[in-house]
């Protein structure tokens, strides 16, 4: 029997790979990167309330964000002239900074859509990660892993694009705990540290990587521990928050 | 959600045509984007020979190559690229690649071939053997780097690992490791069609009459190997070209001065295609006997002097088709020879080496042949004492092969010589060990300049064309010492060509990294048991937190 598999497996691994192989290898990258999305807002139950094209338009609300971040950080921060390979801490910080206007996006979504809490949050992020998957992933992937040559970063752009509609579906419930009038004073603060990491974990995970020498695989992990440590920490606040009203 | 995303589409539809096409204008185009090309690895690499000769095809046929990478010690090696480094290059191993019908032969060279002497003397005989059987497989070769090296050892664990290990070894070494699929980026050679080969020729016109006697000195300027891209002939026939050259300097300058100023015609031929049967050579002479009234060739000839690999060795040998007769001008060289290297240069082992004209068989051996079919008086002088000798077509003979100084002691054994014989000095008295040429004009350091220059590109004579800055640079150098020079082109006959040469000679290769089909699959089916997970996962959440909810 082993030495029936052993043949087969050979067998298979000495065989080429083909050129319609690598679609195969494309549709493996699109359908980990996005399942996660379809599973997520059928089980969210948002189909029920006819939320796609609210999705949509918070997309489109993506879309005009990243325009306005485009221009402004091409008009105030022009290349720096520092020495190469030194890494520009403070530069890169306040470009990090500029990601405060998703905090705005988000909320500008949220507050157009009347419903529950909950709704409101899972439209806004579904839409807001739907359009960051289709803008930056989609492309590449498809230019990328049709290609005869394989590389690993595909399939961590996959886990990537997981991992980052944890993240926007925190971000969106942290952005949507801050404005409620009916926050107690002693959530502030946390929520408050919440919205920070979510604007500056980009900035943090390079800092990571360059400081620690991190490899691709690693700081994907690291990536995703601290999505995960973010989106537990407002899950909880949430829940705390809607059982308490 | 499929309904209502229908239904957005529909609303798209019906509003505004102009912002469908927007959308999805871009969408096609992307679609239908050729491939971009980002390879592991991009190096390049040349080809085996491939040409025709006399209507027989030497050498590989094939350019193009789309395979995956293995080495030899892999079990199966069929359609496959076959990747050996020098070192463990042996003609058995070729053969096996061949035998199993690989799909083609990379061979990579170390990048200081004058490291490992042994490898180098056993690849050098095993060249004209390659050459010999004609190969369907392109053939390249590759000089090496870092990148090519990690190639090589990946593809080697990978290829020696194969077949001797568990299933699950194999399942967990076709994760890991990386295959490597070689693709070329050029098209499929061709002949190429109307290729002139160049040949130079300058003269220096004695003093004193009609009807001078002629001496013709000849060297061929093109290089072979098993690789024309990296075929440099430094020793054959680099040094026979500068010595030429050398020859030339010196006896312009002789002439000058009409004291010095002898009763000889000199006749300088560079001639191209040589390692192709002498085909400057054969056409030069046809054309200059057969087809003019007059020339300096048809006149009266005292012999001709070729020159072929000079640049190293302790001895000279004097190849002669038929033994000069007494009383030939001929005779008179072959004397003076003798004279100057017993007495001026001992270390030099002069002997005259016998060889009569076969003309049965496929290729002549030295370029005096040529002449002597056509009843001119020839030989040639080389240090090499066969004309089968491996150094003379060889990828290995590079600059380091020639060694100055025996090439410039070379080079005033003949000016002497042939000094002897244009001013007749033996018959005038003159001792065994009179120099003529002094220190001062002889210049080793332009010697070694037009060495080195020769050598810095390989001069094969397919990549020579006539506007090949070869030939340009040794028009321009003989313009400085001689008189009407002049090209000489040779192009093949149309109907039965003599030569046919080919192109496609230097590719880029790519080497991708590739993963077998079974990657895929196993791939496919951990991102299906993960989604699995993310489902149940979710589904758990989403429970628990509406059960929570009032």
């Amino acid at each position: 029997m082993s030495s029936f598999i052993h043949r087969l497996v050979g067998g298979f691994a000495s065989v080429g790979l083909p050129g319609n192989m690598t679609l195969f290898h494309f549709g493996n990258c699109f359908a980990l990167a996005y399942f996660p999305y379809f599973i997520t807002y059928k089980c969210s139950g948002l189909s029920e309330y006819n939320a796609f094209w609210r999705c949509v338009q918070a997309g489109a609300t993506y879309l005009f964000v990243q325009l306005c971040k485009m221009l402004f950080l091409a008009t105030f921060f022009p290349t720096w002239e520092g020495g190469a390979g030194v890494y520009d801490f403070v530069g890169e910080f306040m470009k990090a900074t500029v990601d405060l206007a998703d905090l705005l996006g988000l909320h500008l979504v949220m507050s157009r859509n009347a419903g529950k809490g909950e709704y409101k949050i899972m439209v806004a992020a579904m839409g807001w990660a739907t359009a960051e998957l289709v803008m930056s992933r989609c492309i590449p992937l498809w230019v990328g892993a049709r290609g005869i040559e394989f590389d690993w970063k595909y399939i961590q752009m996959s886990f990537d694009s997981n991992i980052s509609l944890v993240h926007y579906i925190a971000m969106a419930a942290v952005v949507w705990m801050f404005t409620r009038y009916d926050l107690p004073k002693s959530f502030r603060l946390p929520v408050t540290v919440l919205l920070g990491l979510c604007v500056y974990k980009a900035f943090l995970m390079e800092l990571f990587v360059h400081v620690f020498l991190l490899g691709s695989w690693t700081a994907l992990l690291v990536k995703a521990v601290l999505t995960g440590s973010i989106s537990l920490c407002s899950l909880f606040l949430f829940v705390t928050l809607v059982h308490s009203n | 959600m499929f309904e209502e995303a229908s239904e957005v589409f529909d609303n798209m539809f019906k509003s505004s045509f102009p912002l469908t096409f927007i959308v999805f204008i871009p969408a096609v185009l992307i679609l239908v984007s050729p491939l971009p090309a980002e390879a592991a690895h991009e190096f390049t690499v040349y080809r085996m020979q491939q040409y025709d000769l006399q209507g027989q095809p030497y050498g590989t046929r094939n350019a193009i190559l789309n395979t995956e990478a293995r080495t030899v010690e892999a079990e199966v090696l069929s359609r496959r690229c076959v990747i050996m480094r020098l070192v463990d290059f042996s003609y058995e191993r070729y053969q096996k690649a061949l035998r199993q019908s690989a799909g083609a032969v990379v061979i990579i060279l170390p990048k200081n071939m004058s490291t490992m002497p042994q490898d180098i003397v056993q690849f050098m005989e095993l060249e004209p053997e390659m050459l010999a059987t004609e190969t369907i497989v392109p053939v390249y070769f590759a000089l090496e780097d870092d990148e090519l090296l990690s190639i090589y050892t990946q593809t080697l664990t990978s290829s020696s690992s194969q077949g001797s290990s568990s299933a699950a070894e194999v399942l967990i070494h076709t994760a890991t490791a990386n295959g490597f699929q070689m693709v070329t980026s050029g098209a499929q050679s061709k002949a190429v069609s109307d290729w002139a080969i160049t040949s130079l020729e300058g003269r220096l016109a004695g003093t004193g009459g009609e009807d001078l006697p002629t001496i013709v000195l000849v060297a061929h300027y093109d290089s072979f190997g098993v690789a024309p891209w990296l075929s440099y002939g430094a020793d054959s026939n680099g040094s026979g070209v500068s010595m030429l050259l050398e020859l030339a300097r010196l006896f312009s300058r002789l002439y000058t001065y009409k004291r010095t100023h002898a009763g000889y015609n000199l006749l300088f031929f560079v001639s191209g295609g040589g390692k192709f049967n002498y085909q400057g050579t054969k056409r030069w002479l046809e054309d200059n006997l057969d087809h003019t009234d007059s020339s300096l060739l048809q006149d009266n000839v005292a012999f001709v002097l070729c020159l072929d690999t000079l640049g190293n060795g302790d001895s000279l040998h004097l190849h002669v088709s038929k033994p000069p007769k007494e009383g030939t001008a001929q005779y008179a060289l072959l004397k003076e020879l003798e004279t100057v290297a017993s007495n001026q240069y001992p270390e030099v082992k002069f002997s005259m080496v016998h060889k009569k004209i076969n003309l049965a068989d496929d290729t002549l051996a030295w370029e005096h042949e040529r002449f002597g079919i056509r009843r001119l008086p020839a030989f040639t002088l080389s240090h090499l004492n066969s004309h089968r000798e491996v150094q003379r077509s060889s990828i290995m003979d590079v600059r380091p092969h020639v060694d100055l100084r025996k090439l410039s002691r070379n080079t005033k054994l003949i000016a002497e010589s042939l000094a002897r014989v244009i001013y007749n000095l033996t018959e005038k008295g003159a001792p065994g060990d009179l120099q003529i040429f002094t220190e001062q004009m002889m210049q080793e350091e332009q010697l070694s300049s037009v060495v080195d220059w020769l050598t810095a590109q390989p001069r094969a004579a397919q990549l020579v064309d006539k506007d090949s800055s070869v030939v340009s640079t040794l028009e321009y150098h003989l313009g400085r010492y001689l008189k009407d020079v002049r090209r000489h082109y040779v192009k093949a006959d149309k109907r039965d060509p003599e030569f046919v040469f080919y192109d496609q000679l230097k590719q880029t290769m790519n080497a991708y990294r590739v993963k077998p089909a079974i990657f895929d699959l196993l791939l496919a089916f951990c991102i299906a048991a993960y989604l699995g997970v993310i489902y149940l996962s979710i589904q758990k959440v989403v429970e628990r937190l509406y059960a929570k909810s009032p």
